[in-house]
């Protein structure tokens, strides 16, 4: 399983290189529906279905169909290279801001670490994960602390996705969605 | 089926045929958003009903596994994007109307917000469910939500920007 893991992480990292560098459109968005596909199973086997199940749509699925029909408006850079020309500073700085996050990895507690803050802090995650049933009656805990202990923020999120698209609307001037 | 019926049933005419002037202009070689393929057409009806079936089931069993309205319900909104994907934007969004993505997203919202102020009508604090005279309030009042809710608004707001996309900016629809 570890392997796959890691697999998947050279992967996800890979594709995401790709995309910021392929210089063709269409395939940076191919590569980029690979990327989302990669971070999908990660987050699966990492047992966060809820999170890659959202990827998996989202990621890969609803963003590229929206990228496609944006690129049909555009048109696609010509010539023979397939990867764009480094810019030497942007590279340094992108670079630089890997190595800094990647200094914080090894204080990063293990998954599934009995002893990390989140899991240790038994005040809230205990809370949920052994009493969630009992006071709301649904199994999935994430549904539970989604919709009912933090109902108010989700209402919130449900009114950004609205906002979105109404938005949408206006920058289109449009009045209607379809 | 095909795209050669252009007209599209949407106002503003004057500052389409604009847009898409200067469009064309700055983009001479436009491209088409759908390309009718056999390929495409037979794969889409082929896997439409698992996915809706899927979507259907993420939606409605999200609350004993994994997913929940938002994934079931972005699932359920792309089932409309395939069709349009493999059977022409423009008939599906003629069979759509104008009226329906709009009704479906502001449905969501609206029900979302009166089972919150529901409870705070009733007493309670903002979707306190247990404040619902009901056995197991809380469980119908998350499935509610779920599904009435965030689903709904998830499902609607997908199509609509796929359709605004595909459209664009004062019209030029393919």
């Amino acid at each position: 399983m570890e392997y796959v893991a890691y697999a998947l992480v050279i992967f996800v990292i890979l594709t995401g290189i790709a995309t910021a560098l392929l210089r063709d459109v269409l395939a940076a968005i191919i590569v980029f529906a690979a990327y989302s596909l990669g971070m999908a199973l990660l987050y699966t086997l990492l047992l966060a279905p809820d999170v890659g199940l959202t990827e998996a749509v989202i990621g890969a699925g609803v963003t590229t169909i929206l990228l496609l029909l944006t690129i049909v408006k555009t048109v696609r850079p010509g010539g023979e290279r397939t990867f764009e020309r480094l810019d030497p500073r942007a590279a340094l700085a992108c670079g630089a801001l890997a190595v800094v996050f990647g200094l914080t990895l090894p204080d990063l507690p293990a998954v599934g670490d009995p002893n990390s803050p989140i899991l240790s802090y038994d005040a809230v995650t205990g809370h949920y994960l052994t009493q969630s049933y009992a006071e709301t009656g649904v199994e999935n805990t994430v549904t539970a602390v989604l919709a009912a202990y933090r109902g108010f923020d989700t209402f919130g999120e449900a009114t950004v996705v609205f906002a979105a698209g109404v938005a949408v609307l206006v920058v289109l001037r449009r009045e209607v969605f379809t | 089926m095909s795209d050669t019926d252009e007209d599209s049933e949407i106002p503003e005419e004057s500052r389409e045929s604009e847009t898409a002037e200067a469009e064309e202009e700055t983009f001479p070689a436009q491209r088409r958003a759908y390309t009718e393929s056999e390929v495409i057409m037979s794969t889409v009806r082929v896997v439409t009903p698992f996915v809706l079936t899927f979507g259907l089931y993420i939606t409605f069993h999200g609350a004993d596994s994994p997913g929940g309205g938002f994934q079931g319900g972005a699932l359920v909104g792309v089932v409309v994007l395939m069709l349009a994907f493999a059977f022409g934007i423009d008939p599906t969004r003629r069979w759509l109307g104008t009226k329906a993505v709009t009704l479906v997203a502001s449905l969501g919202l609206l029900v979302f917000a009166a089972i919150g102020l529901g409870s705070v009508v009733l007493g309670g604090a903002f979707l306190e469910y247990t404040r619902y005279p009901l056995e197991d309030a809380a469980k119908y009042g998350i499935e509610a939500v779920e599904i009435g809710g965030i689903a709904l608004i998830v499902a609607g707001v997908i199509m609509g920007l796929f359709f605004l996309t595909a459209a664009g900016p004062g019209g030029d629809v393919e």
